[in-house]
């Protein structure tokens, strides 16, 4: 057994020397295989950073949204609407929603205005300094990270927005929300249903939308057909078929994303594939003088096998670290672009990288065990030929 | 009898047809022998040598090094069998151009135990063959005699049995050649068989008591003398 760990060392020596001695051309596969693996890993982090990032925001989305449709746009609801919704057997809550966006001139940015009444899901994110106001209390806003930036707030906690006559309404910062919901508050500015419709200028019998809650959650197709047949002139939305779109979206533009980063991959291998199999006659004439020197066909792949893990490993980790930062640090700025395009309403959060043990697996198996494959076969062939090749004459 | 070669017959395909390069050749060498094998270019010394050594399959006939069959064992126990009981000395220096002179003289001991055990040894083999001081250098940077002193340094680094040489003083020049002869001469001293195939005459002439024998198209026999 010790002979055993002795030869195998010794072949671990030999390779790890190997990569050294022929360091010009290793470092050029090395470097060109990190930057297939970061490409790919970069894209596996972003999409699996979008995806929770996706959930946090649907695990936000009413279960059913009914807007009322006129002339094909929406326009707003009377809440007698929610009195005929409460009246469907299923039916758990309705709350009125008011909602729109401030355009500000000075820093061009569009600020989510959203107002409920009662007790709103949101009022249950975490926030990093102050409470939510108490319900029915007026002229208090909690605001996101986004607003206090484009309001260029500082230190001070009150802002002032106009009405659509000019007039200007102000509001107490009751609360600002914690970073980590960025996704879902950047731009926001959460207030009390009342000072919503006093900003938009909407009466109090009316809301911009309802928000559905059902008992039970299996039910949501069904309710909202029944709210359908109920009240025609209205457009229903369930979180399923949100979720649907969303999916859709994402899924075709990483799908697309997917394919042109394996094709680069496959590029990769071909060429790794390419090269290791038209061995140089100097790496030949080394297999032959090996073989003769009394080392056996397995040795000779052991070695390729241990040069081709080390390089591959190497590769792999730096690529996967580089693609860590890229999206961590770096908020993955080559593919923030195609994964998120579109979305231009889309505030802007922090993408934190998720690596799950599948996705680097996966990544393992499409980059290091194709590139083994391709150093250790060829020498395979190589190494089962006849010895005599070194002897010459 | 530590080599013994029956019948030994090897063809090869060549344009022209079959083209025989050993022709059922019966060879016996006894410990301590040092037997010369001379010839001209192409009359298949180097394809004996390979046969010899287990590197080429014979087309028919037996070789058996210390009373085993090379071609009745597995891949695994030729491969042990050349790394403990032969030392190769090549036609050409068939160095590792990218290991250092004596990593090169170092390599068969891969398996027996750490290298660095046996430094001393490759060391004093380097100094044996005139390049004491050289160990560090890359081939590249020693002359082809040079080249060819470090892989004899190399053949005698795992204490063979048997050294199957081919042309080994092909490059050398005069001096190094005595050198290398000189050191060939103790080898055998201490029980080292030498199998050789030259095609110089000067080289059996300068060994005591060599066997000689002659090689002509393929076929064997032994010489009383030069």
């Amino acid at each position: 057994m010790k002979k055993y760990f002795e030869k195998q060392r010794n072949l671990l020596d030999y390779a790890l020397a190997s990569l050294w001695r022929r360091k010009g051309k290793n470092i050029s596969v090395f470097l060109v295989f990190s930057l297939v693996i970061f490409l790919l890993a970069s894209f596996l982090f972003l999409s699996r950073s979008l995806q929770v990032a996706a959930q946090t925001t649907l695990r936000q989305t009413p279960e059913i949204t009914v807007q009322r449709m006129v002339a094909g746009r929406q326009e707003s609801m009377p809440l007698t609407y929610a009195e005929r919704i409460r009246g469907i057997f299923g039916v758990r809550r309705v709350s009125p929603r008011v909602w729109g966006y401030h355009y500000n001139e000075v820093t061009g940015a569009n600020i989510t205005v959203m107002a409920l009444a009662g007790d709103p899901e949101l009022g249950r994110e975490p926030l990093a300094e102050g409470a939510f106001w108490q319900q029915g209390e007026q002229g208090r806003a909690v605001i996101g990270q986004g607003v206090v930036k484009d309001l260029d707030l500082g230190g001070r906690r009150t802002f002032s927005f106009f009405r659509d006559d000019l007039t200007l309404k102000s509001f107490a910062v009751a609360g600002i929300f914690a970073p980590e919901t960025n996704i879902l508050t950047y731009d926001l500015v959460l207030l009390d249903i009342a000072d919503g419709r006093d900003l938009f200028g909407l009466a109090d019998d009316l809301a911009t939308d309802l928000l559905v809650e059902v008992v039970n959650p299996l039910e949501i197709a069904t309710v909202a057909r029944k709210i359908s047949e109920r009240l025609p002139d209205t457009r229903v939305v369930t979180r399923p078929q949100i979720q649907g779109t969303y999916q859709a979206v994402f899924s075709w533009r990483s799908g697309v994303a997917a394919i042109c980063l394996l094709s680069a991959l496959s590029a990769f291998i071909i060429l790794a594939w390419d090269k290791a199999s038209g061995m140089s006659p100097e790496e030949r004439r080394e297999i032959s003088i090996l073989k003769i020197l009394g080392w056996q066909t397995p040795d000779v792949l052991q070695v390729r096998f241990w040069e081709g893990f080390a390089l591959s490993l190497l590769a792999f980790a730096a690529g996967a670290i580089l693609a860590y930062v890229h999206v961590g640090y770096f908020q993955a700025a080559l593919f923030r672009p195609v994964m998120m395009g579109w979305s231009v309403l889309r505030p802007g959060f922090d993408l934190v990288p998720i690596v799950q043990g599948g996705d680097l697996l996966l990544i393992f198996c499409l980059s290091v065990l194709p590139y083994l494959a391709a150093t250790v076969v060829p020498a395979w062939r190589c190494a089962a030929v006849a010895t005599d090749a070194a002897m010459g004459g | 009898m530590l080599i013994e070669c029956e019948n030994l017959v090897k063809t090869y395909r060549a344009d022209a047809g079959i083209f025989t390069a050993v022709d059922r050749v019966n060879l016996a060498v006894n410990r301590g022998d040092f037997a010369v094998i001379l010839g001209h270019s192409g009359s298949g010394k180097t394809t004996l040598l390979s046969l010899i050594g287990g590197l080429t399959r014979p087309d028919s006939g037996t070789v058996r090094i210390d009373g085993v069959d090379n071609w009745q064992q597995d891949d695994a126990d030729l491969a042990i069998m050349r790394n403990r009981k032969i030392g190769f000395i090549f036609q050409f220096a068939s160095l590792i151009p990218t290991l250092t002179v004596l990593e090169n003289v170092l390599l068969p001991l891969s398996f027996a135990s750490r290298p660095e055990g046996d430094r001393p040894y490759a060391m004093e083999l380097l100094e044996r063959v005139g390049l004491g001081g050289r160990q560090d250098d890359l081939p590249g940077r020693l002359s082809g005699g040079q080249q060819r002193r470090v892989a004899i340094a190399r053949s005698f680094i795992n204490r063979p049995e048997i050294i199957l040489a081919d042309e080994p003083t092909g490059d050398l020049d005069e001096a190094t050649e005595k050198e290398i002869l000189a050191i060939f001469h103790d080898f055998n001293k201490q029980g080292v068989t030498f199998l050789v195939v030259t095609h110089s005459r000067e080289l059996a002439a300068t060994q005591l008591n060599p066997r000689l024998f002659l090689m002509k198209n393929g076929t064997l026999s032994e010489m009383s003398s030069l």
